[in-house]
C-alpha cells in the first residue's frame, strides 16, 4: 500500500518535472535533436528535395564519396590548418591580454571594454570592415607600406586570402577566451605568490610556476572551444569569398562547402554525410584533447 | 525503469512534436483553395507575390512604376514586391523547396536548365495570346528559357559586354582609334599602364578572370564549355588558346589587371575611379558611371575581333512562374505585362536595361544611343551566357583554377585541366 503511493508520488513527481521542461524539451527537440536525427537520416539517402520529392537509400555511399571528392579534402586541410594556426594564438594572446589586465593598472576597466569589444560586435560586420581593412588599397597594406614592406592582394591572392582570415579571427575571439582566463586569474590565491616572493621566485618564474598549472582547467576549457570553434568556422570565409571559398580554393572550409553542397546543388545527402563527418573529426579532436590534459592532470 | 520512462516520455512529445508539425502543414494547405477561388469568383483582387534581387533606387523606382501601371490597368491583381537582398539563387531555390517560393521571379539564363530539369517552372505557352506577340522577341534571348520547344520564361532584358574606354586616357597616350583587334588592345593596353615606383596605379586593361566574362575567348578560337552530357570540356588546346590570351596580358605583358588587385569591387568601379583606361562591361556600368561618377568622359566600342571574328557575351534575365503558384492567371497576367511591348518600354524607357523584344528596341532607338549602340550591336553575335543545368559546378571550378593561374601561381595548361577534371568527377558524383 505504502509502496503503491510512494511509486504514485514519484511518478507525479517526475510528471511535474517534466511538465517545467516541457518548453525545454519542446525547442530543444525541434531545433537541435529533430535536424540532427534528420541530417542522420538524409547523410544515408540521395536525396531531392526541389521539384519532384525523392529519398533513395544509398548507404554508405555518400561517405565513400568523400574519399574522392577533392574539394572535401582540400576544405578539410584548410580547416585543420587554420585551427592548428588559429587556436594557440588565440590562447596565448588571451592568456596574455589576461595578466595584463589582472596587474594593477590604471583604466582597468576602460580597457576590459575596449578589449572586449570585438567580440560583442556581430561577426559580419567585422568581416566586412575587414574587407576595407585588407583592401588592396586599405589600412593594412598602407601601413606596411609605411614600413618598408610590400602589401599583399589579401583578399583575391590564394597564397595570402586565408592568413587574413586567420588573423582577424584570432583579433576577434581572443577577448572571449581573455574573459574566462580573467577570471581564473582572480581565483588564485594572492599568498601563492606572496610565498614564492619570499623564496626570491621573479616575474617570469611566477608565471611559469604558479599562473599556469592554475589556468589549466581554464586553458582546457579554451582550447577545446576554440577548436570546436574554428573548425565550425564558416561566415568569415564565407563573407571574404562571396561564398566561393576562392581564390582557388583557398578559403574553403569545411562548414563552407557543406552550405556549396547543400544550397547551391542541392545535393542535401552528401551535404549532411559531409556534416556527420565534421561532428566525428571534432568528436575526435576533442577526445584526444581530453586525453592529453588528463594525464597531465595525474602527474 | 525510471530511465525508460524518461525515454517514453520525450519520444512521446518528440512525436507530438512531429503530429503538430505535420498539421500545421496541412492546415495551411486545406486553406489555400479558399483564396483560389477567390480568384475566378468575386472581385476580391488577387495578390502576386514578384521576387527579384536588388538594384539602384533609381531602377527599383522604375520598376515600382511598371508595376503601379499594371496595377491600375489590372484592378483584379495587386503585386507584392520582394527584394531578396544577397545569394538570390539560393534564396529562390529553398523557398521553392518549402513551398513558399515566390508566383513570379526573376530568372538569370545561366541558371534556367538546372530549374527546368528540376520540374519547377510553369510551362508558359499555353498562356500566349497572339496579341503576346512572341515572335517580336530577340531569338537568341528566348531560345534561353526553352527546353525541348516548351518556353519556360520570357525575357525582361538583356546587355552584351562592350568595351568602354577612357576618352582622356587615350588622348594622353595618342591613341585616337578605339582597338579594333585584340593584337591593337595589347598595344593600347601596354601604353595606357601607369606606374609609381613598381606600383601599378593605372592597368590598361581591366579584366575579370571568371567563367561569365571569359566564356567567348574560349569560343573564340573553336572552344567549347561543356559538351553535349554536360561534362566540362574548356581544357582543349583550341581554349587554352583564347585563356592564354587573357593571362598573357596580365602575367608577361603586365598591362591588365583584375578590380580587387587596385582595390575596387568589379571592372565599373575600377574604370570610374580611373584604375584601369579600358573594361568589357555591359549597359548596367552606364547608369552606375553616370550617377557615381559624373565627369567621368568615356565611350563604348564593340569588343576587339579575336582571331578575326567578332565576339562577345550576351547576359539576359527573365520572368518567370512558380510550377506550385496557387494564382497562375493573375501570375500570367503579371508576367504578360512586364515582357510585353507596353511595361518592357515603361521599364526600358530610361536605359537602366535594353529591352528583348525588336519593336521596343527599334521605338525606343538604343541602337542609334551614343552609349548603347556598341552594346546593342553585339546582340546579333554574342555568346549567352548558358550551357546546360551543369554550368554552376563548371563555373565555380574555372573560376577557381583560373584566378590562381590568372594570378600568375600556375601555368595556365595545368590549372585549366585540373579544373577540367574536378568539375566532371564533380558532375559525375553528383548523378
Amino acid at each position: 500500500m505504502s509502496q503503491a503511493s510512494s511509486w504514485k508520488k514519484k511518478l507525479r513527481n517526475n510528471a511535474t518535472g517534466y511538465l517545467f521542461l516541457l518548453p525545454t524539451i519542446l525547442v530543444l527537440g525541434t531545433f537541435l535533436f529533430l535536424p540532427v536525427f534528420y541530417s542522420l537520416y538524409l547523410s544515408g539517402h540521395k536525396v531531392n528535395l526541389l521539384g519532384d520529392v525523392s529519398y533513395k537509400w544509398v548507404g554508405f555511399n555518400n561517405f565513400s564519396r568523400m574519399a574522392g571528392d577533392e574539394r572535401a579534402w582540400i576544405a578539410l586541410k584548410n580547416t585543420a590548418s587554420f585551427a592548428i594556426f588559429v587556436v594557440p594564438l588565440q590562447t596565448a594572446c588571451a592568456i596574455f591580454l589576461a595578466v595584463i589586465l589582472n596587474a594593477k593598472l590604471k583604466f582597468k576597466n576602460f580597457f576590459r571594454i575596449v578589449f572586449f569589444m570585438p567580440t560583442v560586435t556581430s561577426s559580419a560586420v567585422l568581416s566586412l570592415i575587414f574587407m576595407w581593412i585588407y583592401n588592396s588599397n586599405g589600412l593594412l597594406n598602407r601601413l606596411l607600406e609605411f614600413i618598408g614592406l610590400h602589401g599583399y592582394n589579401w583578399l583575391g591572392d590564394p597564397a595570402v586570402a586565408m592568413k587574413a582570415i586567420m588573423l582577424m579571427n584570432i583579433w576577434s575571439t581572443a577577448p572571449f577566451f581573455m574573459v574566462v582566463f580573467l577570471a581564473a586569474l582572480q581565483d588564485i590565491p594572492d599568498a601563492l605568490y606572496e610565498s614564492a616572493m619570499l623564496d626570491g621566485a621573479g616575474a617570469w618564474r611566477r608565471f611559469i610556476s604558479i599562473t599556469l598549472p592554475l589556468l589549466k582547467p581554464a586553458t582546457f576549457f579554451t582550447v577545446v572551444m576554440g577548436f570546436i570553434g574554428t573548425f565550425q568556422l564558416f561566415d568569415q570565409s564565407y563573407i571574404f569569398s562571396a561564398g566561393s571559398g576562392g581564390p582557388n580554393n583557398s578559403t574553403l572550409t569545411v562548414a563552407l562547402l557543406i552550405y556549396q553542397y547543400a544550397f547551391k546543388n542541392l545535393d542535401f545527402g552528401y551535404a549532411s554525410a559531409l556534416a556527420v563527418m565534421l561532428a566525428a573529426v571534432i568528436l575526435l579532436v576533442t577526445l584526444i584533447q581530453r586525453k592529453l590534459f588528463a594525464e597531465e592532470k595525474l602527474n | 525503469m525510471k530511465k525508460r520512462s524518461g525515454f517514453a516520455i520525450v519520444a512521446l512529445i518528440l512525436s507530438a512534436v512531429l503530429v503538430l508539425s505535420a498539421c500545421g502543414k496541412s492546415g495551411g494547405n486545406a486553406n489555400s483553395p479558399e483564396s483560389t477561388s477567390g480568384s475566378n469568383g468575386s472581385k476580391e483582387p488577387v495578390t502576386v507575390t514578384l521576387a527579384g534581387w536588388g538594384a539602384s533606387p533609381e531602377e527599383q523606382e522604375l520598376l515600382n512604376q511598371t508595376i503601379q501601371e499594371f496595377e491600375t490597368k489590372h484592378p483584379n491583381v495587386k503585386v507584392k514586391y520582394e527584394v531578396i537582398a544577397d545569394q538570390y539563387m539560393d534564396v529562390i531555390k529553398t523557398r521553392l523547396i518549402g513551398g513558399e517560393g515566390p508566383d513570379v521571379f526573376y530568372l538569370d539564363a545561366f541558371e534556367a536548365p538546372g530549374l527546368i530539369e528540376r520540374n519547377v517552372l510553369e510551362p508558359l505557352d499555353s498562356y500566349v495570346t497572339p496579341e503576346f506577340d512572341v515572335a517580336d522577341f530577340d531569338q537568341p534571348m528566348l531560345d534561353a528559357f526553352k527546353q525541348g520547344g516548351v518556353t519556360y520564361g520570357f525575357p525582361k532584358d538583356s546587355s552584351t559586354l562592350a568595351m568602354f574606354y577612357n576618352k582622356k586616357d587615350f588622348a594622353d597616350a595618342g591613341i585616337t582609334t578605339p582597338p579594333a583587334t585584340w593584337e591593337e588592345l595589347q598595344a593600347a593596353a601596354v601604353k595606357l599602364t601607369k606606374k609609381e615606383g613598381d606600383k601599378t596605379v593605372r592597368y590598361g586593361f581591366g579584366v575579370a578572370p571568371e567563367l561569365a566574362r571569359q566564356m567567348f575567348m574560349i569560343q573564340a578560337f573553336g572552344g567549347k564549355v561543356a559538351d553535349e552530357e554536360g561534362n566540362a570540356a574548356f581544357a582543349s588546346p583550341e581554349a587554352l588558346k583564347g585563356l592564354q590570351l587573357v593571362t598573357d596580358m596580365h602575367n608577361v605583358d603586365k598591362s591588365s589587371g583584375e578590380p580587387k588587385e587596385v582595390g575596387a569591387g568589379w571592372g565599373g568601379e575600377m574604370f570610374g575611379q580611373g584604375k584601369a583606361s579600358i573594361v568589357f562591361e555591359g549597359n548596367w556600368a552606364i547608369p552606375f558611371l553616370e550617377s557615381n561618377y559624373k565627369d567621368l568622359d568615356y565611350g563604348t566600342a564593340e569588343l576587339p575581333t579575336i582571331n578575326g571574328k567578332k565576339g562577345t557575351m550576351a547576359f539576359t534575365v527573365a520572368y518567370v512562374m512558380n510550377k506550385e503558384s496557387k494564382k497562375k492567371e493573375a501570375a500570367w497576367e503579371l508576367i504578360s505585362y512586364l515582357t510585353g511591348k507596353e511595361g518592357m518600354k515603361t521599364w526600358t524607357s530610361k536605359g537602366f536595361a535594353l529591352p528583348t523584344r525588336k519593336s521596343v528596341a527599334t521605338e525606343l532607338g538604343y541602337d542609334k544611343d551614343e552609349k548603347r549602340g556598341a552594346i546593342v550591336a553585339g546582340a546579333s553575335y554574342a555568346t549567352p551566357w548558358q550551357a546546360g543545368s551543369t554550368l554552376p559546378t563548371i563555373m565555380s571550378n574555372f573560376n577557381n583554377q583560373f584566378v590562381d593561374t590568372f594570378m600568375g601561381n600556375s601555368k595556365l595548361e595545368d590549372a585549366i585541366n585540373k579544373a577540367q577534371t574536378t568539375a566532371n568527377k564533380e558532375i559525375a558524383a553528383a548523378k
